[in-house]
């Protein structure tokens, strides 16, 4: 149920929507945090260390 | 390293209508899809009209069909509705209601007998331009792959990565992406046979929601929501949707389906020296009411006999592709414009508004109504919104 949503709307373009899975470029992320936004099933959350 | 004319990524329908083309007009093509099977998962409601399907020459096939469409219930944020019924309007929207995973397959189908090879389980992950083709690297069942191509057309979706690499700027900003959540329900109670429900108002903030019939007590329930206008999740939205609205009460879901929709009309660069993109990756997605199979499948084949007269050609530069751009402009992105200040017209209604709207429609006879009627109409519920009508065209 990996829609791709994320991706479309990533402004650096760093997520691959693979057949099952999410591949995210997190070293040149800047947490803009759009993708969470977008989700239409609050898949995603920033991983806090 | 493998070698063909055109590698088209995306088996969806505007991929597999461009595969086609592109074959019958004489190219070598490969057609790739990420998935292990084409047509699933869906991320639609299903919706085609039956003008699309004539005007793409695509022969209705009760294979792929679930139900046909001749009546449409336009339901105000309070409930009241209007019917519009094909015996006495004419509908842009009636047609049939798909089965997306046996049409997809179909079209792919279609392509491979037009002379296109076909692999599924195949991921694009990276794409360099070279200036005698594309060399595009591949994951083909989890190994590597390699492949040069002299056209690549990409049809990979809202999130399409082709249209980045091609530094097309196909990415959306958040306002300009519906977010959608959908349920196949079994048990829903339809007021009308025939007939699509769509819901309007603050239910779903930026959107509606849609009521798609599927035979029996079947439907595609599902909405669309713009997240820059609420906090919640389409998926929550879509809960609280089914849990109030009249026709789902007894009904129980049996798959869910996301996805996000791209609405804010074609976008403005669709090509480049060796790449074409199409489908939803092109934003062929009416920004009114999100559909986007037809219109996808008229770019696909456009993208197909345009790249396949490129090879023809020997030229694969952006100055001979560029007529892809002006015939999908003409196509498609011209009446996207209008729709798309329908949709900020829509979007600038509060609930009471709508509902004024609704009353006044039912009073109306839909046989004999012009569109100065219809201003009247609008005029008579809200000079308010009229203005805000008068501001966008």
């Amino acid at each position: 149920m990996y829609c791709g949503e994320c991706a479309g709307v990533c402004p650096r373009n760093l997520i691959e929507v693979r057949e099952l899975t999410l591949k995210f470029n997190e070293d040149e992320c800047k947490d803009c945090k759009i993708c969470i936004q977008v989700c239409p099933v609050q898949a995603l959350e920033k991983e806090v260390i | 390293m493998l070698e063909t004319d055109i590698l088209v990524i995306g088996a969806g329908p505007a991929g597999s209508m461009a595969a086609k083309h592109a074959a019958l007009n004489g190219a070598e093509v490969l057609l790739i899809d990420r998935k292990s099977e084409i047509g699933a998962p869906k991320r639609c409601a299903e919706g085609v009209s039956k003008d699309g399907l004539k005007r793409l020459d695509v022969t209705p096939d009760p294979r792929w069909i679930t139900s046909e469409i001749n009546k449409v219930r336009l339901v105000s944020p309070n409930g009241t509705d209007v019917l519009l019924d094909e015996e006495k309007v004419k509908l842009s929207e009636v047609g049939y209601v798909l089965e997306r995973k046996v049409f997809d397959k179909h079209l792919a189908m279609d392509a491979a007998r037009a002379g296109a090879q076909i692999m599924v389980k195949t991921l694009a992950t990276s794409m360099k331009t070279e200036e005698d083709g594309v060399t595009v690297q591949l994951e083909h069942m989890g190994n590597p792959l390699e492949i040069k191509t002299k056209i690549v057309i990409g049809a990979d979706g809202p999130e399409s990565k082709v249209g980045r690499w091609a530094n097309l700027k196909t990415g959306l900003k958040p306002g300009n992406m519906e977010s959608c959540a959908q349920f196949e329900m079994a048990g829903v109670e339809m007021e009308q046979t025939g007939c699509i429900e769509l819901i309007f108002g603050s239910v779903t903030p930026g959107g509606y929601a849609w009521i798609f019939p599927k035979g029996d007590d079947i439907a595609n329930v599902g909405l669309g929501v713009l997240s820059t206008r609420t906090d919640k999740t389409a998926y929550q939205h879509l809960l609280e949707f089914v849990d109030k609205y009249p026709a789902t009460q007894n009904a129980q879901p049996v798959e869910l389906n996301v996805g996000g929709d791209p609405v804010a009309g074609l976008h403005k660069e669709l090509v480049t020296d060796h790449v074409l993109i199409t489908g939803d990756a092109a934003g062929m997605v009416n920004p009114l009411d999100g559909g986007g199979i037809i219109s996808g499948m008229t770019g696909g084949r456009i993208a197909g006999e345009i790249a396949a007269k490129a090879i023809s050609d020997g030229d694969y530069s952006k100055k001979n592709l560029k007529e892809y751009q002006k015939r999908c402009q003409k196509e498609i992105g011209d009446s996207f414009k209008k729709y798309l200040k329908a949709k900020e017209y829509l979007l600038s209604l509060s609930d009471d508004e709508l509902d004024s709207i609704a009353n006044a429609f039912n009073e109306s006879d839909f046989d004999r109504i012009s569109p100065t009627d219809l201003l009247k109409v609008l005029l008579k519920v809200s000079p308010k919104a009229m203005i805000k009508l008068g501001k966008l065209f």
